[in-house]
């Protein structure tokens, strides 16, 4: 190594349990990936499982895409020759054995086995260069493990500290201070992982919205959006309920849903036992979501816990104000109550539609904080939060760099010190 | 667009289907009612009577006729299709009319698209058959008439 490679730019890799999905932590790193790439930076994404064909969020054809292990069916070639089928035979005892380094507390247990765990082992194992960022707990464990060859290491948290079961907070006591830095999203995770992990640099860096260049809203319109997965943490049971509360004083407006998911039948049903119907829309998964923003007059976040809520953020981003439960974590974060959004106590449906209802009824109150919303929102913005995670690689890196030069030049003082040694 | 019968609200409650609208791009004067027409026997005919202000209807039918109406059709014609056969579905189709023009009931003056999937009202049942409102793929409002087990 010589003095005028340092401070040169690595290689990023982020690991990803699956690239080809559609979640919010998947889209962000996406966009991390491509404002780097834009950046001059070389990145690749890998895949830990690939379950789909195609890509779901865009990405710079720049980003390299790679998969440890392919799902699809098509992906498996039949056996040939005996080694062939005993690797397959291997392969399926392996597939059938549950993972042994992720706790069962881990949210995405499900998709790991023993045989996915030994090929990302074996990947991990053989990094010896760039920055490796893992993006989720069962990820960062076995990084903090076995990636050890040289690469730098940050560890990603998409959902707050407290969110997870107690397994996993043992294991993240366990093995987070092995990372470089660890990677948060809100103020509040920051303090928590910070007493956890005493010596191990924390950061809170926020996702980034896609684009802060948006229509924004004229808050004429009588629709409400609400957005995510239909699915408990969302809270939109929660939501019909209020909506119910204000249909007969507002009833011109139009509460809709954006989302898909296993809890749709139990949603429609609520609609139907409120009468809701007419009012109140669970309007699918869209590919369209900027415009359909731009047409609403306020967005609502009903969720019982988030890490850092980036529709909401987007929304924000179209002058929407926003009513959102005080839920951990980020809606505090980002929301400052009676100026760019209301904060209502958490799970509570009355307090909700309270809040709701002050704003349908003051288009000025909408218009006002609508205008705060986007200065909220310019601090999440792709130009304000990605060259944090640059000036992060870059630095972590240069620390790596002259550790391992000192490392360099104490062994050669070392073999000297020993050579005069031998001559005296 | 042509003229129609805008539809903004439908409520299946109570042994009723209220639908609430107005009267899109034809004038509104005199005598207005509400037409349902069986589809697969378009001389099969149901109507009640429709209250117009401005340009704002309001009417509604009960779901016990529709019943009655699919069940002693499917009698008279002797298809069998409803009975013994496991489920079956009959459709109606609803317009408003004047007598002279028929205005179809639909729900296409706004932004949503696919309301066949988004706008979903639910089922009521009257002596084993189910009548449920809905919005077809070209967003006009119909009658499902469904005999067999509910869904």
């Amino acid at each position: 190594m010589t003095i005028h490679q340092i401070g040169g730019r690595p290689k990023v890799r982020y690991l990803l349990l699956h690239a080809y999905g559609r979640g919010g932590t998947i889209r962000t790193v996406m966009n991390q990936a491509n404002s780097l790439v834009q950046a001059g930076w070389q990145v690749e994404l890998v895949s830990a499982l690939r379950r789909r064909d195609d890509l779901q969020f865009p990405l710079d054809p720049r980003v390299k895409v790679t998969t440890v292990v392919d799902q699809r069916e098509e992906a498996h070639t039949p056996p040939s020759g005996p080694l062939g089928r005993w690797q397959d035979w291997r392969r399926g005892r392996l597939t059938e054995r549950p993972a042994r380094h992720i706790p069962c507390g881990e949210f995405g247990y499900r998709y790991f086995n023993r045989y996915v765990e030994q090929r990302l082992i074996a990947y991990l194992s053989s990094l010896r260069d760039g920055v490796l960022v893992t993006t989720r707990p069962a990820l960062n464990f076995l990084a903090a493990e076995h990636a050890t060859g040289g690469v730098v290491r940050v560890a990603q948290e998409h959902m707050n500290h407290g969110t997870h079961k107690q397994d996993v907070r043992q294991r993240i006591r366990e093995t987070y201070a092995r990372f470089d830095a660890v990677a948060v999203l809100t103020e509040r995770d920051r303090e928590e992982y910070e007493q956890l992990l005493p010596g191990t640099r924390v950061v809170r860096i926020p996702n980034a919205v896609h684009s802060l260049d948006q229509v924004p809203s004229d808050h004429r319109s009588k629709i409400a959006v609400a957005a995510g997965r239909l699915f408990p943490q969302k809270g939109f049971d929660l939501l019909i309920p209020a909506w119910a509360k204000l249909v007969e004083t507002y009833p011109d407006w139009q509460l809709r849903i954006y989302g898909s998911g296993e809890k749709k039948a139990e949603l429609r049903e609520l609609i139907e036992e409120h009468h809701l119907y007419n009012h109140v829309f669970l309007m699918g998964h869209t590919d369209r979501l900027d415009d359909e923003l731009a047409k609403a007059s306020f967005y609502v976040l009903s969720s019982r816990f988030e890490g850092l809520p980036m529709v909401m953020i987007e929304a924000m981003s179209h002058s929407l104000p926003v009513v959102s439960f005080d839920c951990p974590t980020g809606p505090s974060d980002v929301l400052t109550h009676g100026v760019d959004g209301l904060l209502v106590a958490p799970e509570d449906p009355d307090a909700l539609a309270d809040a709701m209802a002050k704003l349908m009824g003051d288009r000025a109150l909408r218009a006002d904080m609508g205008v705060a919303a986007v200065l909220t929102a310019a601090s999440y913005g792709p130009d304000a939060v990605h060259p944090r995670w640059e000036a992060l690689f870059r630095e972590l890196h240069e620390v790596r760099e002259l550790h391992d030069l000192h490392d360099l030049s104490d062994q050669r003082h070392r073999a000297a010190g020993a050579s005069k040694g031998q001559r005296a | 667009m042509k003229p129609h019968a805008e539809i903004a609200e439908v409520w299946p409650r109570d042994g009723r289907v209220r639908l609430v609208g107005h009267i899109h791009g034809h004038p509104a004067e005199g005598q207005w009612r509400l037409l349902l027409t069986r589809r697969s026997h378009a001389e099969q005919r149901l109507d009640y009577p429709a209250q117009v202000k401005g340009d704002r209807f309001e009417g509604e039918l009960p779901v016990a006729d529709l019943a009655a109406a699919t069940g002693t059709a499917e009698a008279e014609i002797g298809t069998g299709a409803l009975v013994g056969v496991g489920a079956g579905v009959e459709e109606w189709d609803i317009h408003l009319t004047d007598g002279e023009v028929e205005l179809r009931a639909g729900r296409r003056l706004d932004d949503i698209h696919g309301k066949k999937k988004i706008m979903v009202f639910p089922e009521q049942r009257v002596r084993g058959i189910g009548v449920r409102p809905y919005y077809t793929v070209k967003d006009n409002l119909s009658l499902e008439c469904r005999t067999g087990a509910s869904t």
